[in-house]
């Protein structure tokens, strides 16, 4: 086991424990505190997977703006401080069952395929954010224009839905 | 050529008419006048050319591949087409004349004139053409065009039920005549009217063939020409225009049926139940159509019952064999009976009545209408030197002849037409005295003053007068039509003279003894019924027509009650579908994703299965 | 390592994120579970980019457009939850039912049961 591999296992228990909070929790507020501890874990992830790039982004994003607009609107929605008994719907079950065999099925494919390899990390993959860069402006150059167009999109549509003014 | 011109300038000038018509009475004038005076030039150059001969010329196209027997635009002119030609283009040129006169005051001008010229392109198809269905298209023109013309006042009743009569009594006919085409074309293996005579006369058709196909195409002759039993159509046709009663029913159009048996005579004579059934048709049809023409009130539908008769003597005569006594009642019948319909459009005109007991008199004040009238029901009745007489006398001759050859056909043709002369004569007599003679019926308040209507109305009368009276002439000719010998026979000649004597004398006498009274009043009791056709539609009526709309009431509920219900059923079927793929339909947001995720998941399984 | 280790976080992110989905009933929860979603997505992603050394970075780049698709969807998913918010006052997804199939038009406005 290497260093690697310790903390990856590590990482690993934090984000599935986290993101079991944020399903079980019942506080709103906190569980968007534990989606927090999970990005947080994903990026770790990442850059043990040599994608620093990503994962500052991760952080960047994911942490830094989207968890701070689900803060923002459970505050607009006057989400209530404390318990909520009943934040999980009369479904439960039946979806811990479809969750359990999602589960399942995906572990076991993966299981099957990919039993014995192994991942390596060459020393020239460390440290690519340039690489990863000139990459994405060579090859992925249309589908990063085509991207922006679409955050453009969304700007728009969201000012569009938030300046509606509903009707009494 | 002339022969494509003849057919071809009437019916552009109906298409002309129709187009441009509405915008000046002159313009439509000129249109029917002008084109029907050319085909009638066109017809006597080709009158000229094939006359005295028997030979023909013809106008071929290219054969219509049909899969089976080939159709082939063909027409043919020989001295029966040319002899045609020249009668039915003569009266529809002196129609369109005269109707300048009579139509003066009529709204839909045009649109008649058009139909007249039409109706005179469709005829001249007719007669010319030389494939059964080239006859056929310019015989279902012809009867629309009599539809639409029929029903020309469509604001009163009769006009409008005497059309749909015709319609359908027609149609029925033509429904024997389609397939009697069929036959024949597989019979002869071609549908050249010229290639069906060679089979015929050459033996490729044999005797079984020739009756089923003679029957057939006699349906349809019979429902033209308005024999028994589609014979009623015609007097109720009389709710049209007096021109076209001339034209289409008296001239032309009724003709056609005898015209097509007679082209068709040598394969009709190879089956002898064809030519028996004629026979018997034209025997009933002879004699009962001349008892109600005798016992009708109306000066028309004595006209109409008249056609009948007559045109049951060509059939008469074509089934004993003789085409040429047959073609010359034919032609000379068209010259008189159109003479007679424009005379009475012109007393009708003048007087404002209809009905025999309200005329009277009118032989001081319309002199010229009363000559020509009084010319054309002396041919009628068959009195000499009238062209009447000619045919007459050349009919029963020809069935004399055959008499003393010892067939009882010709026997039982032979009393038929002796007894019609007596009743022929005793209407046309009747019509006479009633109309012309005996004192003038009062007037009524908004007639026109008495006298002669339009000249363009009178001048028609006295070509055709002149045409009947010299007509005669033209039987004297050797070679024409083969049936120069026969009115002079003395036996005949004493035999119709002396039927003619009898049939005017009794209605002469009744007349003079009752001072003025209706000879038809001799029928006593019987007239009413006679009036009536001998309840001949009544009759129809009950039997046919309630059992066939019995059947369709079946139908109909039948289908109400079978298969209504399965498509009410798939009806209910859908709904209650709906109504189940509805529950699912909760608005639940939860369940909808739910359902998504299993059915995803267990997608990806199958695929891992499957590729397993 | 075992390439197995960052697939079987990923699997085990998605499903909790499915159970998050399916289960709650907090439109923002419900949000949430979805970003749970993705991310385990691009984690995926990753690893895969780093199990075969790809020569396009394909599966790095695809995470950042994927991170991006999610940066804009979840600022319109919030838009229209304050909007339902906004006119029903309660973001209780089985409380809203409108587009169910019903004989008689739904309630408009305001909160139904």
């Amino acid at each position: 086991m290497t260093v690697v591999e310790v903390l990856f296992c590590l990482l690993g228990l934090m984000a599935v424990g986290s993101a079991a909070l944020v399903a079980l929790s019942s506080h709103v507020v906190h569980c968007a505190l534990w989606l927090v501890v999970t990005l947080g874990a994903v990026a770790g992830m990442y850059l043990l997977l040599a994608a620093e790039f990503v994962a500052w982004v991760q952080v960047l994003i994911y942490v830094g703006a989207v968890v701070v607009l689900l803060l923002f609107t459970l505050m607009l929605t006057r989400a209530p401080i404390g318990a909520l008994p009943d934040l999980d719907g009369p479904g439960r079950l039946v979806s811990a069952g479809v969750a359990a065999v999602t589960a399942a099925v995906l572990v076991t494919s993966f299981a099957v395929s990919f039993r014995g390899a192994r991942l390596s990390i060459h020393a020239e993959d460390v440290g690519t954010a340039s690489a990863l860069g000139t990459r994405l402006f060579d090859s992925w150059v249309l589908p990063f224009e085509v991207v922006s167009l679409l955050l453009l999109a969304a700007l728009v549509g969201a000012i569009a839905l938030s300046r509606h003014r509903v009707s009494r | 050529m002339t022969l494509v011109l003849l057919i071809v300038v009437p019916a552009l000038a109906a298409a002309a008419t129709l187009v441009a018509g509405h915008r000046s009475r002159r313009l439509v004038q000129v249109l029917g006048c002008g084109p029907a005076a050319v085909s009638w030039v066109l017809a006597l150059v080709l009158a000229a050319q094939h006359w005295g001969s028997s030979a023909a010329s013809t106008v071929v196209a290219d054969p219509i591949e049909t899969g089976g027997v080939p159709i082939t635009p063909a027409l043919a002119v020989d001295q029966l087409t040319a002899s045609m030609l020249v009668l039915a283009t003569t009266v529809a040129l002196l129609v369109q004349v005269y109707s300048v006169a009579f139509m003066a005051t009529d709204p839909r001008y045009p649109s008649y004139t058009a139909l007249v010229s039409l109706f005179t392109s469709a005829m001249a198809l007719v007669v010319a053409a030389d494939d059964l269905f080239v006859l056929l298209i310019g015989w279902e023109v012809m009867g629309v065009c009599s539809y639409f013309l029929i029903s020309h006042y469509w604001e009163g009743s009769p006009a409008r039920a005497g059309a749909v009569r015709a319609f359908l009594m027609t149609r029925l006919g033509d429904l024997g005549l389609l397939f009697g085409i069929f036959v024949v074309g597989d019979a002869a293996g071609t549908y050249r009217i010229s290639g069906v005579i060679d089979a015929s006369l050459s033996g490729r058709v044999t005797g079984g063939q020739a009756t089923a196909a003679a029957l057939l195409i006699l349906c349809g002759a019979i429902g033209k020409s308005a024999q028994f039993p589609l014979h009623s159509w015609l007097p109720d046709a009389m709710p049209g225009p007096t021109p076209i009663s001339a034209l289409i029913h008296a001239a032309t159009m009724v003709a056609a049926g005898v015209y097509l048996v007679a082209r068709l005579l040598p394969l009709f004579a190879l089956s002898t139940v064809a030519m028996g059934v004629l026979a018997g048709i034209a025997v009933i049809t002879m004699i009962g159509a001349a008892c109600f023409a005798f016992a009708a009130e109306d000066l028309k539908r004595v006209l109409a019952w008249s056609t009948v008769s007559q045109l049951a003597y060509m059939f008469a005569a074509l089934s004993l064999g003789g085409y040429g006594p047959a073609v010359l009642q034919l032609l000379a019948h068209g010259a008189f009976k159109a003479l007679l319909f424009l005379a009475a459009g012109s007393v009708i005109k003048a007087t404002r009545r209809q009905r025999l007991v309200e005329l009277g008199g009118l032989r001081s004040s319309m002199p010229l209408t009363f000559v020509t009238m009084s010319v054309g029901l002396a041919a009628l009745a068959g009195v000499p030197p009238f062209v009447g007489f000619f045919a007459k006398d050349a009919v029963i001759g020809f069935a004399m002849e055959q008499v003393s050859d010892g067939s009882v056909r010709a026997w039982f043709v032979l009393v038929a037409t002796l007894a019609t002369a007596v009743l022929t004569a005793a209407y046309a007599t009747r019509v006479w005295l009633l109309v012309f003679l005996g004192t003038t019926a009062e007037r009524d308040a908004d007639a026109p003053p008495p006298g002669e209507p339009s000249p363009l109305m009178t001048g028609p009368l006295v070509l055709l007068a002149v045409v009947t009276t010299v007509g005669g002439v033209a039987v004297l000719r050797p070679g024409f039509l083969d049936v120069a010998a026969e009115p002079f026979d003395p036996a005949v000649l004493m035999l119709s003279l002396a039927a003619i004597a009898v049939g005017s004398l009794t209605s002469y006498l009744v007349w003079r003894r009752g001072s003025g009274r209706d000879p038809a009043e001799l029928l006593g009791s019987v007239r009413p019924a006679l009036e009536r056709g001998l309840f001949f539609d009544p009759i129809v009526v009950g039997t046919v027509v309630r059992v066939v709309q019995r059947g369709s009431r079946t139908v109909a509920a039948t289908e109400a009650a079978v298969v209504a219900p399965y498509v009410r059923g798939t009806d209910a079927a859908m709904q209650l579908t709906g109504r189940g793929l509805r529950w699912a339909h909760a608005g639940n947001v939860s369940r909808y994703l739910v359902a998504v995720v299993i059915g995803a998941v267990g997608l990806a399984v199958l695929v891992g299965v499957v590729q397993r | 390592m075992p390439v197995l280790f960052p697939l079987v976080v990923s699997s085990l992110l998605f499903a909790i994120g499915t159970y998050i989905v399916l289960a709650r009933r907090h439109a923002i929860l419900i949000l949430m579970g979805v970003e749970l979603m993705l991310n385990a997505v691009n984690l995926n992603l990753v690893t895969f980019d780093a199990y075969w050394h790809d020569v396009l970075d394909t599966g790095q780049s695809l995470t950042l457009f994927v991170i991006a698709v999610a940066a804009a969807e979840i600022g319109l998913g919030l838009a229209i939850v304050l909007l339902v918010f906004r006119t029903h006052q309660t973001i209780a997804v089985d409380e809203l039912r409108e587009l169910a199939d019903r004989d008689q038009p739904p309630a408009v406005g305001g909160a139904t049961t």
